[in-house]
């Protein structure tokens, strides 16, 4: 589900015990016999304990490499799945299935554990809201969040399934046609769905950094303003330290039942390992030890919910029976649905940027005007209504270009950005810390005219500091910030010989989080970097 | 006392030697065993896996291998040239194969009925509803009635006096996805023949009867390619996820006969009146493959061991015994049963419907 590579390469690496394979198509090694080559979502990474004991009892071990469901889709569909993985381990395979290139390379599935996706509120705030000890429908929850009552969290939907499974959910319950949704009804419940998103503050590419900044902003480590709730799964809502009271919304959720499915293409020792790694996650012990360690609910009728899980017979909503309506639908939530963004570039074009460099930058920047025309590329183009704004700087900050991109008709505005763009130059010094300052004065502006919006900046420096303002100026600087802009996180992107230990401090003080480019492209990165905008 | 313990040992004995000649016989023809190759609906699977069944097989000198496929794949995609029997799960693909490959004869060992497998609460709202009805000796479900819920679009929550599963979604039995399985095939051959009025064999009467038939896989969303996906969320979901779900009485009495406590005393099965059954029909492509038939059709304990996975047997009496074993309450003969429409004419509604996704 959740991209973040770093941490996934570094697990893969050590599960591998370090091995020296650097084929892209092949991270976790060759086929190799008691292994299971599994491409998988990044949540699995808790089950790991759990894989650990299966070694051990079965003989077969897991060797994980982590991607987002929509990239992972791509990857099975292209056949570049078959190239390294024996099976495919994600939240769901639904919409694995619904991709026919993908579908009829998904061999036998079996499904481990559940958990649906709900609503965490603080308990007081359930019982303000009048919710406490009865069950609500999503159209309550979209009107009281459209009146502002609550705030709350939520992954991108394109990046990460707990997001995903919300926002199919919320539109099908909405719908109130209690079938299969199609373009129709969803412009039938766009004014509604618009009131529930209203209320969604933070984004996030994963789940986990979700909780995680959810947390920090609740304690006042982070400095963005304090959100309610969290639309997540219920196994992780149930984990977190402070755990919030869980609202199943009557009318129905979307449950990810992790199917860890065996490829067509795997040879005759990875089927059987397939087969004998399954049997043991669904027999009666393991599944009861999956329940108790990682909160998520059994998937064999044997083992019987325990206590934690306080609403049990649980409605599934329909989910769409086409990629295009899918696909339509997340569109819609990105150009219409969503409180729109304002993402702000502070750019190094500095003349250490010359080359390959500056290259990669401006096809990253293209990219993300819709030519990249992969799957998770397509989603992750800048979208209607969003204020883009490029700051490139080198010895001093240049001219910011700012953008607007119109909800109906996006092209020209996009083509507009990919001009300026492809005539980026490299040259001078990396006036890292005035320029990101003068970011702040085009925010204000910004801000002061249109204050409703997700905003965030991106930092993106392949050096040093060589301006004469340095990190604890601009440290004493942010301090002095209003809330509203002290609160903006910014996202620093580690390229080149960037200095690592400044980054970290600087996303540290916003509430951002750094993404590391120096091992893949810069357009990965920025890919990335837009489930948190 | 000491008679018992008498009669104890000379048991013992005799099984001792039973055993030994069993086995003298076994190792002796393990090296002599012929082998078999078919290809088969994924239903059968297990029990052509069964160790038992492998042990009758090789007994008559046999040893039989499957490659698992959709039976739809099987009378249409698969290269059937290295294989001695295909037993695809229904008979209009076994028709297909039959006509495709010019073999004289077929056998329909076992049967299995489509059902509909639900929960109790959910029989008390669909008998108010006038779709569960009191057939003779079981409950049914009635088609027509259903088909009229559907056509309206109803939800669940819009059943008068509905308390029990007042959920905001369409009152449909979830089904597999029609352009992968044999199941959700059986299903459009019963909704298809209830929609017409009769089995459908004209492109006018295609014509007529896709509108309604579409709907009832389309409004589904997304639906899962085989049919044990749908069954296992029955048995481990629950009513939430999954109140009416169609699948082969097989599936159901295997679950049963298993013992596995995974049937919970609240599941219930409903027969759709009319249903279809599902023949598992094995079409010969080699006198090997004509051999593996003939024993299917003939050997009664591969009936007996048919029978235990849930099968209906060419002999009823292996299933009937086997229930009344069991205790199990299935009706021992089915009334309203009608024929699935030919190969091309199922294929081509399939194909209308897969179109619309």
């Amino acid at each position: 589900m959740i991209r973040r590579l770093v941490p996934a390469v570094a697990v893969v690496a050590l599960l591998a015990g370090c091995s020296d394979s650097t084929d892209p198509d092949r991270p976790v090694g060759d086929a190799a016999p008691g292994t299971l080559r599994v491409l998988a979502g990044s949540e699995l990474a808790d089950l790991q304990p759990i894989l650990d004991e299966a070694a051990k009892a079965t003989g077969i071990s897991v060797k994980f490499s982590f991607t987002g469901t929509i990239e992972g889709a791509e990857k099975v569909a292209s056949g570049a799945a078959e190239q390294g993985f024996d099976a495919v381990w994600f939240s769901s395979n639904r919409y694995l299935e619904l991709v026919p290139e993908a579908q009829k390379r998904l061999g036998t599935p079996a499904k481990v554990m559940s958990s649906p996706v709900v609503l965490g509120l603080p308990a007081e705030k359930v019982k303000e809201l009048g919710w406490d000890g009865r069950r609500v429908g999503w159209a309550e929850i979209a009107e009281a969040a459209g009146a502002q009552k609550f705030t709350y969290g939520m992954t991108d939907p394109s990046a990460s399934n707990s997001g995903f499974s919300a926002l199919v959910g919320v539109a099908a319950a909405l719908s109130g046609s209690g079938s299969a949704l199609d373009a129709a009804r969803i412009d039938a419940v766009a004014p509604q769905l618009e009131q529930f998103f209203s209320a969604q503050k933070l984004s996030a590419g994963s789940s986990g950094w979700l909780s995680e900044a959810h947390a920090r902003r609740a304690t006042g480590e982070d400095p963005g303003a304090e959100v309610d709730g969290l639309i997540n799964y219920e196994s992780v809502l149930l984990s977190m330290p402070q755990p919030l009271t869980l609202v199943y919304p009557s009318d129905g959720v979307v449950t990810a039942d992790y199917p860890l499915t065996l490829l067509t293409s795997a040879s005759s020792e990875a089927r059987e390992a397939h087969q004998k790694l399954s049997d043991h996650l669904r027999s009666a012990d393991v599944q009861r030890k999956i329940m108790e360690t990682t909160h998520r609910r059994p998937a064999v009728p044997q083992v019987q919910l325990d206590g934690r899980f306080a609403v049990r017979d649980l409605v599934e909503l329909p989910f769409p029976g086409s990629q295009s309506a899918v696909d339509g639908l997340i569109t819609t939530y990105f150009d219409r649905l969503r409180r729109p963004s304002r993402t702000l570039y502070v750019l190094d074009t500095s003349g250490s940027m010359q080359g390959d460099r500056i290259d990669g930058l401006r096809q990253a920047l293209v990219g993300l005007t819709g030519a990249d025309e992969s799957l998770a590329g397509k989603f992750s183009r800048f979208h209607g209504r969003e204020q883009v704004t490029l700051l490139p700087f080198s010895s001093s900050a240049r001219p910011a270009l700012k953008y607007e991109v119109p909800q109906d008709d996006p092209r020209p505005v996009l083509d507009q950005i990919r001009t300026t763009a492809t005539s980026l130059d490299a040259s001078g010094g990396t006036a890292i810390y005035s320029s990101l300052r003068g970011g702040y004065a085009v925010l204000r502006q910004q801000i002061d005219a249109d204050p409703d919006r997700f905003t965030s900046i991106v930092l993106m420096t392949d050096g040093e500091n060589t301006g004469s303002e340095g990190i604890t100026d601009f440290q004493l600087f942010h301090q002095s910030l209003t809330p509203d802009l002290k609160g903006i996180p910014i996202f620093p992107v580690l390229f080149g010989e960037s200095a690592t230990a400044e980054m970290e401090q600087v996303a540290k003080m916003s509430g951002g989080k750094v993404f590391d480019a120096r091992s893949r492209s810069l357009s990965a990165a920025f890919k990335e970097i837009r489930g948190y905008q | 006392m000491k008679r018992t313990l008498g009669t104890g040992l000379a048991v013992v004995l005799l099984l001792g030697v039973v055993t030994a000649i069993v086995l003298g016989q076994g190792s002796g023809e393990q090296a002599q065993l012929q082998t078999v190759r078919g290809v088969i609906g994924s239903e059968k699977l297990a029990f052509f896996a069964d160790q038992r069944v492998r042990d009758v097989f090789a007994k008559h000198g046999l040893k039989v291998e499957v490659d698992p496929a959709g039976s739809r794949q099987i009378a249409t995609a698969t290269d059937l040239n290295s294989y001695d029997f295909a037993f695809p799960s229904s008979a209009p693909a076994a028709e297909k194969i039959q006509r495709d490959r010019k073999a004289a004869r077929t056998y329909a060992p076992f049967s299995s009925p489509m059902v509909v497998a639900t929960f109790d609460p959910v029989v008390d709202l669909l008998t108010k509803a006038g779709v569960v009805k009191t057939g003779p000796g079981y409950q049914t479900f009635d088609v027509q009635a259903y088909l009229e819920l559907a056509a309206k679009g109803t939800r669940w929550d819009q059943l008068p006096g509905n308390t029990a599963y007042p959920a905001r979604k369409n009152l449909l039995v979830t089904t597999t996805d029609p352009r992968d399985s044999n199941s959700a095939a059986m299903y459009l051959a019963i909704t298809s023949f209830v929609a017409n009025g009769g089995v459908v064999s004209s492109q006018d009467a295609e014509a007529k009867v896709l509108p309604a038939v579409s709907k009832l896989f389309l409004d589904q969303g997304y639906t899962q390619s085989s049919t044990e996906g749908p069954f296992e969320d029955y048995l481990s979901a629950g009513m939430g996820k999954t109140p009416l779900v169609l699948a082969y009485e097989a599936q159901f009495v295997d679950r049963v006969v298993r013992g596995d406590s995974s049937v919970r005393p609240d599941m219930k099965l409903l027969y759709p009146a009319p249903t279809v059954l599902s023949k598992h029909t094995l079409v010969p492509l080699r006198e090997t493959g004509d051999r593996v038939g003939q024993l299917l059709q003939s050997d009664a304990e591969l009936g007996r061991l048919a029978a235990t996975f849930g099968f209906r047997t060419a002999d009823p009496r292996h299933f009937n015994d086997m229930t009344k074993e069991k205790n199990l309450t299935v009706p021992q003969t089915i009334v309203d049963v009608v024929e699935p429409p030919a190969h091309e004419t199922l294929e081509r509604m399939l194909e209308a419907i897969a179109k619309q996704y």
